[in-house]
């Protein structure tokens, strides 16, 4: 369930939209940031507000790479690994990443502070390998810088 | 009017045809598998390369989403497009399974005949599938997602183009993934096409799975008898029993489609308690002997309680043959009574469509799609001619005003696949539209005025009817100016019935006596019958039904009458006389179990001749026989302007 405000704010914006399904991607990044991930419960009142099925908002949630349909941690790393990146050797940060924080891409490190994600292209292509922890983009990554960041990113939280 | 040359051949298409359609149009088919012609380009799976030699654009190009031009040269081989091709379908593979010997799509899959097409036959891919879980579908479609190739186009008919909204396509890359947000029996009444419209054997038809292949299926053109629409339906059939039945394409009628009560309501067909055995008075007998004692116990009724106390009784699901010689019958007695119809209301909505329809104002498929405002009058489209809403939505989607009147709509189960306005009345319906205006009237409407008013708007129409062939005998009656049993009935006109496929309701029968019955389903008038002949379903007919909108269809019967081999009782195992202990039976019979069936036309010409009638050879009588030559896989013809003169 979400809080009256919350759901009053949100109809609002729907009713703002041309079209209810062009204001789905605010809708689904708001119950994702009340609810920490988007939750089942979350998608079926995001078609509710948005007047589409729960499928058709799956379809959606789905698709985008930054709406969470698992729980993840505190802080989402989505570290890029195509082209560019993949010239510049995101996979040794992205190793590096894993042993750091002991998981796979897709696992929650064990203090729940960070989820590791790969993604496609963050428009960092000339400042790779790239990644961006909680939304913070950071370019020209090293095994050693990535730790400042880790580090950094652990105590602002 | 683009001209162009594909593979050294001048084609000239009308513009805005796509350069696959063009050469399908010269004979050339270019291999696809996401493209299809009722749907919407989505230009996914990259198979119908070709390479454009000269003109406007040049290089390899996607065949069926590249408009024709003029001066365009293609070639569907040369060797560039060829190794594309080839290449697209490896990759295709690489995730697919390799299980066709236990998938019910085996040899009836596009997508195996274009990867042998193609040339593929070894794999080179060593790496690891991705693999998908499943999801319960309901009891009609199985899912099996592993063999998903991403081409779309369940999605766009299921969304698109049928207006579904629980299944649909999800995730991103390599992680694509068409299904339902959870769970569940799919909702939409159309969800069965998906059988059909599946490139390979994601989606396969759980009610006929691994029973037979492709090749071992008996087919034929048939005509669904489910409702007035008249869809066009290939049956396969395997050892006498129904397996699946698939949408035959009939761009007047129902296009490439089909509902799903006409695909997967066959278990009254393959009843193994569907009244098989010609009887009299409870007693299995030949079906001469019962033909002998039929005409018998006519002809003693005629000559005890006169002709006119006898009735003849046919029914809208009966064919238009049937139809003729019920006349026939009723008129070789010596002027019994004639009803088409069980039901007075029935009776009235047939009647006065059959009087106010003509070739002009009866509104046809393509009509219903290019309506600029379409009002739904009592009628409750999803159960009375469920395929006729996909047209309505396509009007809809083109910006057409729908109005429901009444609150007949709600009564249906299934969810309509567009937006409408209801209105309490016709009279809250805008009087503007003129020739872009039609109305579609339920057979549940039978206030005959009402019908008038709305026929006399200039308006077109679509009459749905009380069953398949309701138009055929509607017009049958008209011109026979036939009554209602249950109205004979209550004037106590009559004392005995005779009924060929038709359901009389006890309350109608009173007391009234069954002579004979004639009929293939197990309704209450089979047991009251002193006399039974078992009929054939339309699935083993020879016949003709015309539709709502007045066009004769034929179908043929696509498989012989008889019991399903498929558990048959070990009864049939040993002779008619003697049952046999072991198996295997040592006993040749002659006789197909419960085939003693026949055409229900045949019935009544079997009739007629022991009654002192002629022998009919062909039912088509009088102006009928214009019909004769009608093409089961043809778009039917349309009768209304001569079958009423």
């Amino acid at each position: 369930m979400i809080p009256e405000a919350l759901k009053t704010s949100l109809e609002t914006r729907v009713a703002e939209a041309i079209t209810p399904r062009e204001a789905a991607v605010d809708v689904m990044k708001e119950l994702q940031a009340h609810y920490g991930w988007l939750t089942d419960e979350a998608v079926v009142e995001a078609a509710g507000l948005l007047g589409l099925s729960p499928l058709q908002v799956e379809e959606l949630a789905t698709f985008y790479e930054m709406i969470y349909r698992r729980p993840v941690g505190r802080k989402v790393i989505h570290v890029c690994d195509s082209i560019s990146c993949w010239c510049a050797d995101c996979q040794g940060i992205i190793t590096h990443l894993k042993e750091r924080l002991g998981v796979g891409l897709g696992g929650t490190s064990a203090d729940g502070m960070f989820t590791l994600i790969p993604c496609c292209c963050m428009g960092m292509c000339g400042d790779g390998p790239a990644m961006s922890v909680d939304g913070t983009p950071y370019g020209r990554l090293t095994p050693e810088l990535v730790d400042e960041i880790l580090e950094l990113e652990r105590q602002k939280a | 009017m683009p001209k162009l040359i594909i593979d050294d051949i001048p084609v000239e298409v009308p513009p805005g045809t796509s350069v696959l359609e063009a050469a399908r149009s010269v004979g050339i088919t270019i291999p696809h598998f996401c493209y299809h012609p009722a749907l919407a380009i989505a230009a996914a799976c990259r198979l119908c390369a070709v390479k454009l030699l000269d003109g406007p654009v040049k290089g390899i190009q996607m065949s069926c989403s590249l408009p024709a031009q003029d001066g365009m040269v293609v070639s569907t081989q040369d060797p560039e497009a060829l190794k594309l091709r080839a290449l697209v379908i490896e990759w295709l593979m690489m995730n697919h399974p390799h299980d066709c010997p236990v998938c019910d799509e085996g040899g009836e899959c596009l997508l195996q005949d274009f990867t042998i097409a193609g040339g593929h036959g070894r794999r080179r891919y060593q790496g690891k599938k991705r693999t998908f879980m499943n999801q319960y579908l309901g009891e009609g479609i199985s899912h099996e997602m592993n063999r998903c190739i991403e081409c779309y186009r369940c999605v766009r008919f299921y969304q698109d183009y049928a207006g579904g909204t629980d299944f649909g396509v999800t995730g991103s890359a390599g992680r694509v993934y068409f299904g339902r947000f959870e769970e569940g029996p799919l909702e939409s009444p159309f969800s069965g096409n998906l059988v059909d419209i599946c490139p390979t054997g994601v989606f396969t038809d759980k009610t006929g799975r691994f029973r037979a292949r492709y090749w071992d299926y008996e087919f034929a053109p048939s005509v669904c008898q489910h409702c007035s629409v008249g869809c066009n339906t290939s049956p396969q059939n395997f050892q006498r029993e129904v397996i699946k039945i698939v949408a035959r394409r009939n761009d007047q009628v129902n296009g490439w489609f089909i509902c799903d009560r006409g695909r997967f309501d066959k278990g009254s067909l393959n009843d193994p308690q569907r009244p098989r055995d010609p009887m009299v008075d409870g007693t299995v007998c030949s079906f001469d002997e019962a033909i002998e004692a039929a005409a018998r116990r006519i002809f003693e009724f005629v000559r005890e309680h006169g002709a006119g106390s006898l009735a003849f009784v046919g029914s809208p699901r009966m064919s238009l043959e049937g139809g003729i010689l019920l006349a026939e019958l009723a008129r070789l007695t010596g002027g019994s009574q004639l009803c088409y119809f069980t039901d007075q209301s029935n009776q009235e909505g047939s009647l006065a469509a059959a009087r106010l329809l003509n070739e002009q104002n009866a509104a046809c498929l393509r009509d219903l799609e290019s309506a600029t405002c379409i009002v739904i009058l009592s009628c409750d489209l999803m159960e009375e001619g469920a395929m006729l809403a996909l047209s309505v939505r396509k009007a809809f989607l083109a910006g057409a005003q729908i109005f429901v009147v009444g609150a007949v709509a709600a009564t249906s189960h299934q969810e309509i696949p567009f937006k409408y306005t209801a209105v309490a009345s016709l009279d809250d319906v805008p009087p503007n539209g003129g020739s872009g205006k039609i109305f579609i009237c339920g057979s549940g409407n039978r206030d005959p005025e009402l019908l008038a008013q709305v026929a006399s708007s200039g308006a077109k129409l679509v009459m749905l009817q009380p069953g398949p062939n309701g138009l055929g005998v509607g017009l049958l009656a008209l011109e026979r100016k036939t009554t209602s049993l249950s109205e004979l009935a209550a004037a106590g006109k009559v004392k005995g019935i005779v009924c060929f496929e038709a359901d009389v309701p006890q309350s109608t029968l009173g007391g009234i006596p069954v002579l004979v019955c004639a009929d293939w389903r197990n309704g209450e008038t089979v047991r009251n019958g002193t006399v039974f002949l078992p009929t054939t379903p339309w699935l083993e007919s020879d016949g003709t039904a015309i539709n709502y909108e007045g066009r004769a269809q034929r179908f043929r019967s696509t498989k012989r009458p008889g019991l399903p081999l498929k558990g048959l009782d070990p009864k049939y195992y040993g002779s008619a006389q003697e049952a046999s202990r072991l198996h295997p039976p040592r006993v040749h019979r002659q006789e197909v179990p419960g085939g003693a069936e026949q055409d229900v036309w045949r019935v009544m010409a079997g009739l007629i001749e022991r009654l002192g009638g002629e022998q009919i050879v062909d039912p088509l009588l009088g102006k009928w026989g214009r019909l004769k030559d009608l093409d089961p896989e043809g778009e039917g013809v349309r009768v209304l302007d001569w079958a009423k003169t």
